[in-house]
Formats: C-alpha cells, sequence, structure tokens
C-alpha cells in the first residue's frame, strides 16, 4: 500500500487517538519506509516502537486489507502501542520487575521474556477493551495465531464476552479449557496484583509455550513475530533505562536477583550501546558488569552531602545559567527556587555549570581517597549487598558529582599483597570497579602505601570504611593523629575495635566517625563535617 | 455621581479560554467486561476458603501446633468438611488457595497438616469428579493430600507432596507428578495412587487394600496388611524381596 496514503490515515486519525488517550506525550506515529522493511521476518509485525516512537508497517496494513478496513487496522495498533506507554508497562521498571517474576516461574530466559510480553499485552488490550472505545477486538479477531496465542485469543473471548472467531474452548480439548480457565481468574487490571498475577499467568501458560518452543527448534528456530510489536528495550529511552535500573535496584535491594535480570538483558542493553558510565552511547557496547551497576543505581538513590572548603586557585565549576530539567536528569542540579519547588518537566530548571577564571580563594570539593576494607570479615560484594561498598559508592558519587577526583585504596592484608590502588580519577566506572574487588584473608594497612597518596595533597579528603578488625589498627589511629586531612571514618557494625578507634580518635576535630548497622544509616553519613557547616562556632 | 475610570474600563470578553474546555465532550468509557464479575466472584469464594481454613486453625491448631495423629486428622477433617460444605467452589479455587498459603498477606500461617486435611476436604467435596492442581511451582511441600479421596474421583497433583500422601484413601485415584514423602498411602482402603517419581519411608503402612504405583524408587515399604505396590511396573508387594522399612 501507497505509505503516503497510511501516513496521512494516521495524520487525520491522530489527534481523536491522543484525545481518546487523555493526550499521552508520544510523537505522531510514522510509516515504515520501504528500505526499512526488507526483512521478511518482520512483515507479520504491524507495530513497531523504539523510544517513543511508534512506526506502523504498511505491508502489514496490506495484507489485513481484505478482511479490515485499513482505518481500523491503524487505530487499532496504535491504541494498543499507546496504552504500553500509558498504562502497561508503563516504564522499563515495571518491565523488569514483571520478567523477573516471570523468570521464577518459568526458570528459563527466553520463555520468561515471551511470558512478560503476553501478560504485558493482554493487561494493555484489556484496558482498552474496557476504558476506551477501540478496534482492538476486531483486530484480533484476524491475526495470525500459534498455540499461545490460540490460549490467550480464548482468553479474551472470555474476559472480554465477544466472539472473536476463536473455536469453543472445549473443542480445542480439555488442557486449552483448563487453561483458559485458569488464566480467566487473574486480575489484569489490579496494578498492584501484578506480581502475583504474571507468576500465575506464567505457570498456566508455560506447558503451551514449552511446547511451542520445542516445536519452533525443531523448525529449525525461526519464531513468528509478534504482529502488535515486539516488546524489548529499544521501546525505553536512555534516561528511562537509567532511572527504571536505579528503581529495580533500590527495590529490590538483592544483588543476585539484580545481577540475574541485568545479565539477561545483557545482550540488548549491549546492542542498544548501554555503558555504565554516562548511560547509552553509540555503537555496540562492552559487556556490563552487573554487580558494578548494582551498586551504581542503588548509590544514585543515596545523596550524601559534601561540605565544601576554600580552595585556592581552582578553576572552579559554579552555577552559571538554567536549563529544563528533563525525567532521569539528576535532582542534585535542580535549583528550587526557580523550579517553584516542584520536580516537573516543563517546569524544574536546572543549574548548568561553568568553570571560573578568576583567582583566589574559591569554595569547592577536594579530591578523595577512600581507604576501603575489603578482608574476610567483610561482605563479599559480589555475593551479597555490601554495605562498605554501598557507603563508598555513595562518597564517590558526593565528590564525582562536585568535579572532584577519587582515589581508591582497598585493601584486606595489605602488607602480604592484599591491596589494590586506584589513582585520583574522575572515571566514576574505575572507581567502582575498585571498590567491587574483594580480597578476603586477614586485614592489616600498609601505611607506605597511603603516604604517597597523601603526601602534597594539602586539601585531601579521607574516606574510611571497615569493621576496624585491623591487626595493626594502632599504627592507622597514630598516622590519623599527625594528618589534619579531613577524615570521615565508617565502621560497620560495633565491636571492641571500633571502640578503641572512637575513644582514640574521636575527639579529633577533623575526624568524624559513624556506624552503619542498616542500609538506612547511610546517608547519615555526612562527609567533610557537616555540623560545623551548618554551625561555624564550632569550627577552630 | 461620577464613576471611576476603572468602572468604566470593558475587559475583552475572550480574555481566558478554559483549558480544559476539550474535555467537556470526552466521554470516558468503562465498560463492564466479564473479566471484572470472573475476579469478584473469585474473590468471595476466596475469602470464604481462608476464613474457613483459618477457623480450622482455630479449633484444632489453637497454639498453632497440630499433631499428626489418627485422632486429630479424623476431627480436623470433619471440622474441615462442616466449613467447605458451606462453600460454592471450582478447582481452581483450590489451586489458587494452595498459592495463597504461601502468601503471608493472605493467609498468616500455613501449618501443613491442617492446611492439607483442608485441602484434601475441599477436592473431596468439589463439583468436578477430576481435579488438577498444579502445584510444581509452590514452594511447600503439603503435607496429607488426597485424604479419603472417594471412589469416582480422581486427583492429579503436578508437583511434589509431603508426607502422609493419599492416606485413608477410599476409592479414590490420586495421580502425583512428582515426589511423594514417608507414610504414602498409610492406612488406605482401596483406590489407586500412582507416584511419578520417588516416595519415602513406611510406603502403605497399614494399608488395608488398593494399589500404589511408583515410577521411580521406593525408599521403604511399612507394614502393610492388604494390597499391592509396583516399583517401576514390578510387584515388590506382596513379594519375597522386600522387608517392612528396609532402607537402600
Amino acid at each position: 500500500m501507497e505509505e503516503k496514503g497510511l501516513q496521512g490515515i494516521i495524520d487525520e486519525i491522530w489527534p481523536r487517538l491522543k484525545k481518546k488517550h487523555l493526550y499521552p506525550e508520544i510523537p505522531i506515529p510514522r510509516t515504515k519506509v520501504a528500505a526499512d522493511s526488507s526483512d521478511d521476518e518482520k512483515e507479520g509485525v504491524g507495530l513497531e516502537m523504539k523510544q517513543k516512537q511508534m512506526t506502523i508497517n504498511p505491508s502489514f496494513v496490506s495484507q489485513m486489507k481484505d478482511k479490515m478496513p485499513e482505518r481500523q487496522v491503524v487505530e487499532a495498533l496504535l491504541d494498543h502501542g499507546i496504552t504500553h506507554y500509558t498504562f502497561c508497562p508503563w516504564d522499563f521498571h515495571t518491565h523488569l520487575m514483571l520478567y523477573a517474576e516471570a523468570k521464577r516461574v518459568m526458570g528459563e530466559k527466553e520463555l520468561a521474556k515471551r511470558v512478560a510480553n503476553y501478560f504485558v499485552d493482554v493487561i494493555a488490550d484489556t484496558h482498552c477493551v474496557k476504558k476506551r472505545f477501540t478496534e482492538i477486538p476486531e483486530l484480533h479477531r484476524y491475526l495470525k495465531r500459534g498455540k499461545a496465542e490460540e490460549v490467550i485469543a480464548s482468553l479474551y473471548e472470555r474476559i472480554w464476552g465477544m466472539d472473536l472467531g476463536i473455536a469453543p474452548p472445549a473443542v480445542k480439548g480439555k488442557e486449552h479449557e483448563a487453561t483458559v480457565r485458569r488464566l480467566a481468574r487473574i486480575p489484569y487490571l489490579d496494578r498492584s496484583r501484578w506480581k502475583e498475577s504474571i507468576q500465575k499467568f506464567g505457570r498456566s501458560l508455560k506447558p503451551f509455550l514449552v511446547e511451542e518452543e520445542k516445536e519452533e527448534e525443531n523448525q529449525g528456530g525461526k519464531r513468528e513475530s509478534n504482529p502488535q510489536g515486539e516488546h524489548d528495550l529499544t521501546h525505553y529511552s536512555s534516561e528511562e533505562i537509567d532511572q527504571g535500573l536505579r528503581d529495580y535496584a533500590g527495590k529490590t535491594m538483592a544483588l543476585s536477583e539484580f545481577r540475574d535480570v541485568v545479565e539477561d538483558f545483557s545482550e540488548e542493553l549491549k546492542e542498544a550501546g548501554y555503558r555504565l558510565e554516562g548511560g547509552m552511547g553509540r555503537g555496540r557496547g562492552t559487556p556490563i558488569d552487573a554487580d558494578v551497576l548494582f551498586y551504581m543505581k542503588l548509590a544514585e538513590n543515596y545523596s550524601i552531602p559534601l561540605r565544601k572548603i576554600d580552595l585556592e586557585q581552582k578553576g572552579h565549576l559554579h552555577p552559571y545559567s538554567h536549563s529544563p530539567w528533563e525525567v532521569g536528569s539528576p535532582f542534585q542540579e535542580v535549583d528550587v527556587w526557580t523550579s517553584f519547588g516542584k520536580i516537573m518537566p516543563g517546569v524544574t530548571q536546572i543549574w548548568k555549570k561553568k568553570e571560573g577564571k578568576g583567582k583566589g580563594k574559591i569554595e569547592g570539593a577536594p579530591d578523595c581517597l577512600i581507604a576501603i576494607d575489603s578482608s574476610g570479615s567483610m561482605m563479599n560484594p559480589r555475593k551479597s549487598l555490601s554495605y562498605a561498598v554501598l557507603g563508598a559508592a555513595c562518597a564517590t558519587d558526593a565528590y564525582l558529582r562536585n568535579g572532584s577526583k577519587v582515589g581508591v585504596y582497598n585493601f584486606s592484608d595489605a602488607p602480604m599483597g592484599g591491596k589494590d590502588i586506584l589513582n585520583y580519577t574522575d572515571r566514576r566506572e574505575k572507581v567502582y570497579h575498585s571498590l567491587c574487588k574483594y580480597f578476603g584473608g586477614g586485614t592489616a594497612l600498609d601505611l607506605e602505601d597511603l603516604v604517597p597518596l597523601i603526601q602534597g595533597r594539602k586539601h585531601l579528603d579521607l574516606f574510611v570504611i571497615t569493621d576496624m578488625k585491623i591487626t595493626n589498627l594502632e599504627a592507622l589511629i597514630g598516622f590519623f593523629g599527625q594528618i589534619q586531612n579531613r577524615i570521615t571514618a565508617v565502621h560497620i557494625g560495633e565491636n571492641p575495635y571500633s571502640a578503641r578507634f572512637e575513644k582514640a580518635v574521636g575527639r579529633k576535630k577533623n575526624i568524624d566517625i559513624f556506624t552503619v548497622k542498616r542500609k538506612e544509616d547511610i546517608p547519615h553519613i555526612v562527609l567533610g563535617n557537616i555540623r560545623e557547616y551548618f554551625n561555624p562556632t564550632h569550627r577552630d | 455621581m461620577k464613576t471611576s475610570p476603572l468602572q468604566k474600563k470593558v475587559w475583552p470578553a475572550t480574555v481566558a479560554k478554559n483549558p480544559f474546555e476539550e474535555f467537556h465532550s470526552f466521554a470516558a468509557q468503562n465498560e463492564d467486561l466479564p473479566l471484572d464479575r470472573i475476579v469478584q466472584d473469585t474473590e468471595v469464594v476466596m475469602d470464604r476458603i481462608r476464613h474457613g481454613y483459618e477457623k480450622l486453625l482455630e479449633e484444632e491448631a489453637k497454639e498453632l501446633v497440630w499433631m499428626v495423629q489418627y485422632n486429630t486428622i479424623i476431627k480436623a477433617y470433619e471440622v474441615a468438611e462442616k466449613f467447605v460444605l458451606e462453600i460454592d467452589y471450582t478447582a481452581e479455587d483450590i489451586e489458587d488457595f494452595c498459592f495463597a498459603l504461601e502468601n503471608r498477606q493472605k493467609v498468616p500461617y500455613l501449618i501443613p497438616g491442617p492446611a492439607g486435611v483442608y485441602i484434601s476436604a475441599l477436592c473431596n467435596y468439589a463439583k468436578e469428579e477430576e481435579i488438577a492442581l498444579k502445584l510444581s511451582e509452590l514452594k511447600t511441600e503439603i503435607n496429607l493430600l488426597g485424604f479419603r479421596l472417594p471412589k469416582g474421583r480422581r486427583l492429579v497433583i503436578d508437583g511434589d507432596t509431603g508426607d502422609f500422601t493419599g492416606i485413608g484413601l477410599e476409592g479414590g485415584e490420586l495421580s502425583v507428578e512428582g515426589n511423594a514423602k514417608n507414610w504414602t498411602g498409610a492406612g488406605m482402603r482401596s483406590g489407586k495412587i500412582l507416584i511419578e517419581k520417588n516416595i519415602g519411608l513406611h510406603t502403605g503402612e497399614w494399608m488395608m487394600g488398593g494399589e500404589i504405583y511408583v515410577g521411580g524408587r521406593v525408599r521403604g515399604l511399612g507394614n502393610i496388611v492388604e494390597g499391592k505396590v509396583f516399583e517401576r511396573d514390578k510387584l515388590i508387594y506382596p513379594g519375597k524381596a522386600r522387608y517392612p522399612n528396609i532402607y537402600y
């Protein structure tokens, strides 16, 4: 069919569709140009969704022409596509959550992805049928169907109360009928129950999907595409993926779950050019270290304040002009005064910073050396959530956000070689890789390693995170007694060693000591003596 | 009387346009779908089933402790029967209840004994003659499933079951597509138990009749009075090869 004619239909119905769906922020859909549709496999796909751009496939509409008016086909496809953005899955976090729950039941990546896709389709279409005047049921009457799709079509007949031209479940067999009965009991439109609902959905549909997969394997692994469009990461923008991973890390707080999900999506993330640092890039990316990503995203959920000090002749970044805030942009730069205290795209503004040129003293954040204990008494950050690494990650973010550099001294039994030293850098990924290293074994600091890292740096903060079970703790206490740098010492849990440390250095003005027992304690860590910042009379 | 210049000013009539004017003509659809009714009915039934279970616990497991003894099982079953008979439910409701047992927000206590007795009562009084429960994703192995399954009924369980599976079977057919633990078929009178995989110790203890077919291995036989036990199509009781509670 002529693409121009199809685009004309879209242009004509789009204002009405937008109104029907309460004006979603979605660009006007396009038709697929002939050059894009060379892929024979995709002929059966009517709708493609990339980021927020929906694209209608003219050859699919042509195929349906004899069965249904083109206008209705286009409207039904767009209704379906819009509902994915406005109701289910809504965002990347929900997509990940549904996938993770499906994986629990299906045990296998491909089947879990298929279940999650069917589930979001059923929800989107059911929502549309209930809440909007739509041609979706008519479209379903003519779509090509595999085994699982037959079951889902029977499900639609039952839960929508419409005849879609499917043979009655009784004719299809006992298993088919029982499955439809089970599926029909799921509260698809109750968002709060989607987690348990998808498990039941997957459990019920599993035998059909397994059978379908076997048949596909016998036919050389070729799989029919979803006519209403595939649901992969291309749906989401880089900010949405970043935000989704951040929310998922924050809500699950479970390293293994996060790792499983990220590793399952690693191919798609790589294809999309997703990188640990800076979100998306161009071209195929490098493999993603899911553990590092977990701590990165989790740390972004916390914001630790950092007291700035007077730095000399430093070309420091200072607020220069405003720019609009977008969903996914960091909150730290928001200017609350010109944003009227609101976080809303179009209203909220962020500060754009520019490097200052003037000489003299300027308030800024110094570089930071993070000393992290990775001995046997500490949690292995690659096995489960390590509060030490999370704390250090939050500190890293605080310094890097302020334009400073971070060095890492990761130690267990340092004199015996259990150490990793990272020189001062502003590369977040490098810092996180260094923080996530785990040595195990005994705990001893080698002061000869620390001295060159500190020497000659007038303005340098130290951030030490350990359980204080250090064999040469006295040497460390003595060392801290000699230096004047600001030191933030965080100890994980309470024990006699931490009490000894506190007693020895607790009175020193440049040392602040914090205890982390739970993850909730992490925001209480205040880098660089925040008390003095708010109450300058405490200063020496 | 003089009028002030302010009073004289005439404001243009079209200054403010209601930005939401377009929505005046918008009529949101909210069609009642059969799904709404199905989900609502399911919820009502599930509430009643849960209520019955909680009442059973109140009466039979006051301290949340329940000893598996002949008398306690019989008594719990009688109480369960009383509640079950008042509910109109389907096989799918039974399956949903099994999963609800693992959800602490829905059912506060899962005590495998009373839960098994209650589920057995639900199965024995269900409208359907054949009940299939897909329990392979259940984390808990429920005890006492298939208790007193009557003649003419078939219960198929996809997944593993706990101890005392199919005890006191009364002519029904119990098929477990998985493993069963100890004391399976104890005291059964008639009927058939099919275990697809392996079975534990004391199999068929005080069994008075009927047949037990095991697709995998039988870990140990109980003191069987009468009946037959097959291991991988081979008759192992009555027979010379096995003695009660031989572990191998």
